[in-house]
């Protein structure tokens, strides 16, 4: 797994992906979905996929590639190897989600939540499989939320393939085990050698699981809070951990669109245009003046100032 | 509201001092005045592309560009001296820093020439029509 | 996520950003000592801050770029007031022309220094230190010598004539500028495909006579406009409350609100607000059909525009 073409801007997302074994292109072939570090307010999260012949699956469950939970972290490096090795009939694919990613689209100003950025992004990557000739026709996901829904809408979108969503799918099919494990090794191996574009000096690498209620996360937190800026792009500033810190121990940030959600944001709006419309006369005090200013000034925002 | 006759005069001198220093416009309220590692986390992370430039803060993404003071114009930061403690009394302000392009910076919309900071670089040329000597 | 903290007043604020003429702050002078100073602007009839070069040779205006939400980083620090001060040169004349055209209605010829006095405004006096004041003073005054003693009396028809050539260089500026001068209306489409010669040559002199009228009295104003031979717009200057609903037959020509924004592309560029769930599935309404809330109101505000 080369983690360079990340590496080289862990501030975007980016796609990794194997060869496409030959024999995907020709015989069915299932594919399975899942994802790794969706819970940490440190580092990426992970998507990724495996694939491999229907006929395959035999000796993918032979090779224990199952339960990736219940694996170590060496243990997951060598199931990995693994898989690498059967590269003549496994391929694989991950989408690897910055932290700054996450931050921006959680926090924009339509909102994009976690479950849509998941779905999107699993949706990409089996439209880059099909796209890549993989004759697909089972996909197994393993999910976090309602599978129902899940699954009607994958199956809308991808008619013809047999598409299983089940919770704990890792556990059920080997396929989406063998996905996990692939996206768990890369979000480790990103995080374990996370360089920070920040100039920060030398950075404690200790942050322990980047869960937030891990102890040595959230001293890891505490530690490298800035009061401006809060953190480094390495952290998921849409985490409410992350929020709160910033808002004991750091200088308020004020955004024009805090707040506001649909109606509440137009009303703010207009109380803004109604206060610029009575304040356009600059330093009238107690002037009966009805000097409107003109809008080359008022569309430039530039005003009279009566002191310094 | 100061008195009238109050007026706050500029320490030219300072200019000797005053550093050149990178400038930026954000679009966000930062209830702090005072020291900020903006080199380390701004600077550090900011991305040049084509038309514009990209940085994230706070978690959000920010899109900018740079503008030069206006031909003639010079950028100043200007520094209270010692605040006066009345005010009818006289201040003081001397030349902090000084700039000749800034960068601001919008939330998440690509910088544009309706941006309103872009607009408003037509004013100097404006006044110059507005306030230059008329010819007999 | 976390809750929004309320805004702070910025009480201490002692620093602020300016973009100055360099004639203002010439670093070349090391002892000079420019100095804002308080006057009365002739609009409002308050007090707007000005600033005089050294030895009061000049004079400027100074304006605030201010848009909410703003702070700034210079440097290493962080200025929490956002705004952008411009200082730019400024014709005095525009500023004594109140004080002449008071006494000028008295009919007599008056010494300036009694006419250019103010006394909540100390600094006024010294406007007449200004280069420039005297030595164009001749635009806007007619002058006697008596005993080599000289005296003035403001004159409406040199006033306009003068005031008339300041509209027609800010109008070459507006063209040169390519500044949208079309009524009310900002919008990227509009800007963009509007050239020069899209608008009627009266744009350009009703727009450069509003922005001069930001320096005039209400009454020289008028005067200018008629001067100019422009008829009086009857409704869009005449501000009114903005809780007084207007009927749509009442309309003003020059409309506050942009409508015609909403179907520009510049519009659709710019990330849309957060949505209420109720605005986003009403956003997945299909619409083909259906007229759009602007196609009620742009009819008016498009004819306009040709």
């Amino acid at each position: 797994m080369d983690l360079s073409p990340f590496e080289s801007d862990n501030s975007v997302s980016c796609r990794l992906a194997s060869q496409i074994p030959d024999v995907c292109r020709t015989e069915d072939c299932c594919l399975g979905i899942d994802e790794a570090g969706r819970g940490p307010v440190l580092g990426p999260m992970v998507y990724g996929i495996c694939f491999c012949p229907v006929s395959k699956k035999q000796e993918l469950k032979d090779s224990k590639v199952a339960d990736s939970k219940t694996l170590n972290e060496v243990e997951r490096e060598n199931l990995f190897q693994k898989i690498d090795e059967s590269k003549s009939y496994i391929g694989w694919a991950l989408q690897i989600l910055s932290p700054n990613t996450i931050s921006t689209s959680m926090l924009q100003r339509t909102k994009y939540n976690l479950n849509a950025i998941s779905h999107d992004t699993a949706i990409d990557l089996v439209q880059y499989a099909l796209d890549s000739g993989v004759q697909l026709k089972e996909v197994f996901v393993d999910t976090v939320g309602p599978a129902d829904k899940y699954e009607d809408k994958l199956s809308k979108r991808f008619p013809g393939i047999d598409v299983t969503v089940r919770p704990k799918a890792d556990s059920l099919f080997p396929i989406v085990s063998a996905a996990s494990i692939c996206a768990k090794v890369a979000r480790d191996r990103v995080v374990k050698g996370w360089s920070f574009s920040e100039d920060m000096g030398d950075v404690e690498a200790d942050y322990g699981s980047g869960y937030p209620s891990d102890p040595k996360t959230k001293a890891w937190m505490l530690k490298y809070l800035d009061p401006v800026f809060g953190y480094p792009q390495f952290v998921r500033f849409s985490w409410s951990t992350a929020q709160t810190l910033m808002d004991s121990k750091g200088v308020t940030v004020h955004w024009d669109d805090d707040d506001e959600d649909g109606e509440k944001g137009a009303q703010r709006q207009n109380n803004k245009s109604m206060l610029a419309y009575f304040s356009a006369s600059a330093g009238g005090k107690g002037q009966t003046s009805t000097h409107q200013t003109h809008r080359f000034f008022t569309e430039r925002r530039l005003k009279s100032l009566d002191a310094l | 509201m100061s008195c009238n006759s109050s007026v706050t005069r500029v320490n030219v001198s300072s200019v000797g001092q005053a550093q050149r220093v990178p400038v930026h416009l954000l679009p966000c309220e930062i209830e702090h005045n005072g020291p900020a590692q903006v080199s380390q986390y701004l600077t550090a992370t900011t991305k040049d592309c084509k038309q514009e430039k990209m940085v994230s803060f706070r978690g959000r993404g920010l899109k900018g560009q740079e503008l030069s003071c206006p031909q003639g114009y010079t950028g100043f930061v200007l520094k209270e001296t010692n605040k006066a403690g009345s005010d009818q009394e006289d201040r003081t302000v001397k030349v902090s820093s000084v700039f000749d392009k800034l960068t601001y910076w919008n939330l998440e919309t690509p910088p544009n020439s309706d941006d309103t900071v872009v607009m408003a670089m037509d004013w100097p040329e404006l006044a110059e029509a507005i306030h230059g000597p008329v010819e007999d | 996520m976390a809750t929004k903290k309320k805004r702070m007043p910025n009480m201490q604020n002692d620093s602020w950003v300016v973009i100055a003429a360099d004639s203002a702050i010439d670093t070349q002078k090391h002892d000079s000592e420019p100095a804002f100073v308080r006057l009365r602007n002739p609009v409002t009839d308050a007090a707007s801050l000005y600033m005089l070069s050294d030895g009061d040779v000049q004079l400027f205006e100074v304006k605030a770029f201010e848009e909410d939400f703003h702070s700034w980083f210079v440097g290493q620090t962080v200025q929490r007031d956002g705004r952008l001060l411009f200082v730019t040169p400024m014709d005095p004349l525009y500023l004594m022309l109140p004080y002449l055209v008071k006494v000028g209605k008295e009919g007599k010829f008056q010494p300036l220094d009694q006419v250019v006095m103010d006394e909540d405004f100390p600094a006024c006096p010294r406007l007449l230190s200004c280069t420039r004041a005297l030595s164009s003073l001749h635009h806007i005054a007619e002058e006697k010598e008596v005993g080599g003693v000289k005296f003035h009396r403001y004159s409406q028809e040199k006033t306009m004539n003068w005031l008339k050539k300041k509209v027609e260089r800010t109008v070459t500026v507006l063209k040169a500028r390519n500044i949208s001068v079309g009524e009310g209306v900002k919008s990227t489409t509009y800007i963009r495909v509007k050239s020069e010669s899209d608008y009627h040559p009266e744009d350009f002199l009703r727009y450069a006579h509003g922005i001069l009228s930001e320096y005039l009295s209400e009454d020289l104003s008028k005067a200018l406009l008629k001067h100019l031979q422009l008829p009086e717009l009857t409704s869009p200057k005449e501000p009114e409350p903005p809780s007084k609903k207007r009927k749509l037959s009442e309309l003003p020509v020059e409309a506050e609100e942009d409508y015609t924004k909403f179907n520009s592309a510049d519009f659709a560029r710019k990330p849309p607000k957060k949505m209420t769930a109720a605005q986003k599935s009403l956003a997945k309404v299909d619409k083909t059909g259906m007229k759009s809330m602007s196609s009620f109101f742009s009819p008016k505000v498009k004819a306009e525009k040709k």
